[in-house]
């Protein structure tokens, strides 16, 4: 199995000028600049074989995009070293972003008030992709994301989640072997999720292309990936299979109960870790193998207005790295 | 070439869609079209009008006036076509395609200028083209010396724009400010659609150096006019030729500082 | 404290604070002036008049453009067409202060940093160039001028209003608007007085507002226009503002119905 991808040591740091506030800060940020150096990815190094799909966690501004964007040789780290298909991303040579294509959740690299079709036309000439092979390739992707005629409609007047599909379609028209998706379903209601998350498992399994895909939307990870890196403050915490992170850090599930007469939490500790109480509402940790059974005992002997049950939050589980680490 | 090809290919590509887009905007466009109509004939107007009463102005008579004018927007308008997109840099990189155009195998730098056609602009350099036309009856015969002289300045004034676009393509790039340059070469450029000499020579001397409108707009009349001296020939393609690579060295430093908006 | 007061001052000094648009800004208006001047001190040359201007009334009405540009031809027309299309404008509609008050002091204030900037630029080329300025000894005259100017910009602000409430029913307003400013600054007068155009040209255009808004009170200014004409004039230009305001009244109205039954 050939690599993919391998980096050594990639490293990210920005710099940000500082402005004082008021009219004084601004005339003295003429003269005497300020600045604050970030350190957006620290030293991180990791090796992905081709066809794998891995997933990059973090909570927010922990440098996973920008990593992302590194590989798709968007940024120039400051220091390291990667190597994507065999090219150093960040010099930009035609034959490696002819096999990469980079999604960006929010972001839409379709024109607005024509067709999908268009942009898609417009890929092909970018992309140098013969007449055969446009067509070729567009059937199949008009298969597989059920586009139909919402090519010719435009795109202002299609529906987020077919924006979405016709999204995806341009961005692999020319069938890249290293597909980076950064938040591809933020924003996304829940049925819209799930079927991008299936569109990629198919696609993955169908084309044997290399995935990457960040989220800060546990679910997307679950769902989609074996593996996962976990990035925080910049450096690597977890680079491994999801099951043990899971099991290790996420060995449980959140219920939230609302009751329509106040309780005392302390007879709730039978059900599970009482992590809050406040104006009748509960935070309870349930272990997941009983998550099910603590419910419909709580149902039963409490007045519950309401029940919720959540996966552990992102946060949490890297908090919990953190802190374990 | 295979790769001019591709742009062209590309070029047209945008410009169609571009025109596509606009299409949609029937009222607007109109209004645009109009708008840039009646400032165009307004000012032909204004001159005519002003040569009723003077034979000529710091030398020159209505038809090289016009000439210069005529020279003016041939060379604005074409810079127009091709580098509009530039005008748009700030919102191109704050929503995010500038990260496309630097992850997709086509130049970045190509994108960012030429991506924004604007067809009016085409429609209405056609009348341009055949005023221009009118006003060349009207000259004394002119050798086929002049006539390149003409046609070679025009294009080193074009590629002259093409160089401060870039500068500004850059800034854009690099501070995500300052997208109101731009809007400054506008109205510097407004200073073109008068020869150069009707400017106190502190003025001429700034138009000509400085922020070169003169070499762009006045030089090439002048010089159909056979009033160009070869000192100032060689000075505006020097420029040119210090001005591009220059333009070209400060894009691609500011790309390699690019930061990318968003986390 | 009267809110169109704070809004003034608000408005004030948040163009204070966008220093690089207002000095770029500047600049661009700055060299307008520099090439308009430059050309009308080539075309009268050697003569003593032309057009019956002297030089130095020919200069100050260039210099006079300068100034009125800034105080007259600012409104704030694409911002409303950017509040309607963007539906901003229904939390203004929702507020008891009047819209228009609102928009009038928001111009205001652009109008104060504008103008102060203007005066600032023809007092340094008029030193720069050494040339002389034309300046009435008659108050009577400061007062007309004054009184013109006042309602000249008040003028182009419901001109203006009128043509942007476009937006209610079209999202494509800008285009019209565009024009609108476009073909308005020639006919007023504003790139060059309106003397260089044909007779009849210049007939048509007099029984248009647009004159009033630079033309005529350059030319009250100037001391080109007899005492009992110029109230003449200003009468007219009070009616034509009234007509103006009226209109824009009624086609905001209108407007705003249309607006929110479609629910924005």
């Amino acid at each position: 199995m050939a690599v993919a991808i391998e980096t050594r040591g990639l490293t990210k740091d920005y710099r940000s000028p500082l402005k004082e506030p008021g009219l004084w800060g601004g005339v003295k940020s003429l003269f005497d600049r300020k600045y604050k150096d970030t350190r957006a990815v620290d030293g991180v190094s990791f090796t992905i074989q081709e066809g794998e799909l891995v997933g990059f966690l973090g909570a927010n501004g922990a440098g996973k995009t920008t990593t992302l964007k590194m590989l798709s040789g968007l940024l120039t780290p400051t220091a390291g070293e990667a190597l994507a298909l065999g090219h150093v991303p960040w010099e930009r040579e035609a034959s490696f972003q002819r096999s990469i294509s980079l999604v960006m959740g929010q972001r839409s690299q379709l024109w607005w008030e024509i067709p999908a079709y268009e942009t898609f036309k417009l890929n092909q000439a970018i992309y140098g992709l013969s007449e055969a092979d446009f067509r070729t390739h567009l059937d199949e992707l008009v298969d597989l994301l059920e586009l139909g005629e919402h090519l010719s409609v435009p795109v202002k007047k299609l529906s987020l989640g077919q924006r979405m599909r016709c999204e995806l379609a341009a961005s692999l028209l020319h069938r890249p072997k290293l597909l980076l998706l950064d938040e591809p379903t933020i924003g996304l209601d829940v049925v819209m999720q799930k079927a991008v998350r299936e569109f990629i498992k198919a696609y993955n399994a169908r084309s044997g292309s290399t995935i990457m895909l960040t989220s800060h939307n546990m679910t997307d990870v679950v769902e989609l990936c074996k593996r996962v890196i976990v990035i925080e403050k910049g450096r690597l915490l977890y680079d491994g299979p999801l099951d043990r992170l899971v099991e290790r850090y996420a060995d449980h599930k959140i219920m939230r109960a609302r009751f329509t007469t106040p309780v005392d939490p302390a007879d709730l500790k039978a059900f599970g870790n009482v992590v809050k109480y406040e104006d009748s509402t509960v935070t309870l940790e349930v272990p997941r193998a009983k998550m099910a059974a603590a419910a419909a005992a709580l149902l039963a002997s409490y007045p519950v207005a309401d029940l919720n049950v959540e996966e552990v939050d992102i946060d949490d589980i890297v908090r919990r790295l953190f802190t374990n680490s | 070439m295979p790769v001019l090809k591709k742009y062209w290919r590309i070029w047209l590509r945008t410009a169609s869609m571009a025109m596509q887009a606009q299409l949609t905007y029937r009222l607007g466009s109109f209004g645009f079209l109009l708008g840039k109509m009646i400032r165009l004939l307004f000012f032909f107007a204004f001159m005519a009008a002003v040569f009723q009463h003077v034979e000529s102005v710091a030398g020159y008579s209505l038809v090289e006036t016009a000439l210069f004018f005529m020279t003016f927007n041939l060379v604005d308008m074409t810079a127009q076509i091709f580098f509009r997109g530039v005008y748009g840099a700030r919102r191109t990189v704050s929503e995010g395609d500038f990260d496309f155009y630097l992850v997709q195998p086509c130049s970045p730098l190509f994108r960012m200028t030429c991506s924004s056609v604007d067809f009016l602009d085409i429609v209405t350099i056609i009348p341009v083209i055949v005023m221009t036309g009118m006003v060349f009856s009207r000259l004394p015969p002119i050798g086929w010396q002049g006539y390149a002289a003409y046609a070679l300045l025009m294009i080193n004034g074009v590629a002259l724009i093409y160089a401060i676009h870039v500068l500004v393509a850059g800034l854009a790039v690099r501070t995500q400010e300052l997208e109101s340059a731009i809007w400054i070469y506008r109205d510097v450029m407004f200073m073109g659609k008068f020869p150069v000499d009707v400017y106190a020579p502190a003025v001429r001397w700034a138009l000509t150096v400085g922020v070169p409108i003169a070499v762009m707009t006045t030089f090439p009349a002048k010089a159909l006019l056979g009033r160009l001296s070869p000192a100032w020939f060689a000075y505006a393609f020097a420029l040119t030729a210090v001005a591009l690579p220059l333009s070209w060295w400060f894009w691609r430093d500011s790309v390699a500082r690019y930061t990318s908006s968003s986390s | 404290m009267s809110p169109y007061w704070v809004a003034y001052k608000i408005a004030l000094q948040e163009t204070l604070q966008r220093r690089s648009t207002l000095i770029m800004d500047r600049l661009g208006g700055f060299a307008v002036v520099v090439s308009l001047y430059s050309f009308w001190t080539a075309l009268i040359g050697d003569k003593a008049t032309f057009l019956g201007y002297t030089r130095a009334e020919m200069l100050t009405y260039v210099l006079a453009l300068n100034v009125l540009r800034s105080f007259v031809f600012t409104g704030r027309g694409w911002q409303l067409v950017g509040e309607i299309s963007s539906g901003k404008i229904s939390s203004y509609l929702i507020r008891p202060v009047s819209y228009h008050g609102y928009a009038l002091s928001l111009d205001l204030a652009q109008k104060t940093v504008h103008v102060a900037a203007a005066i600032f630029e023809v007092a340094l080329l008029a030193a720069l160039a050494g040339g002389e300025i034309f300046l009435p000894r008659d108050p009577a005259v400061w007062l007309m001028f004054a009184a013109a100017v006042v309602m000249s910009s008040l003028l182009f602000f419901f001109l203006e209003f009128m043509v942007s409430c476009l937006a209610f029913w079209t999202s494509e307003s800008g285009g019209p608007l565009f024009c609108f400013e476009l073909f308005l600054q020639f006919a007023a007068g504003a790139f060059f007085p309106l003397d260089v155009l044909p007779l009849a040209l210049r007939r048509t255009l007099e029984l248009t507002p647009f004159p009033y808004m630079v033309y005529f009170p350059v030319r009250v200014f100037l001391e080109k226009v007899p005492p009992a004409e110029a109230m003449r004039l200003l009468g007219m230009e009070a009616l034509w503002l009234a007509a103006a305001f009226t209109a824009a009244m009624m086609v905001w109205k209108r407007g705003v119905r249309s607006y929110a039954a479609e629910g924005g």
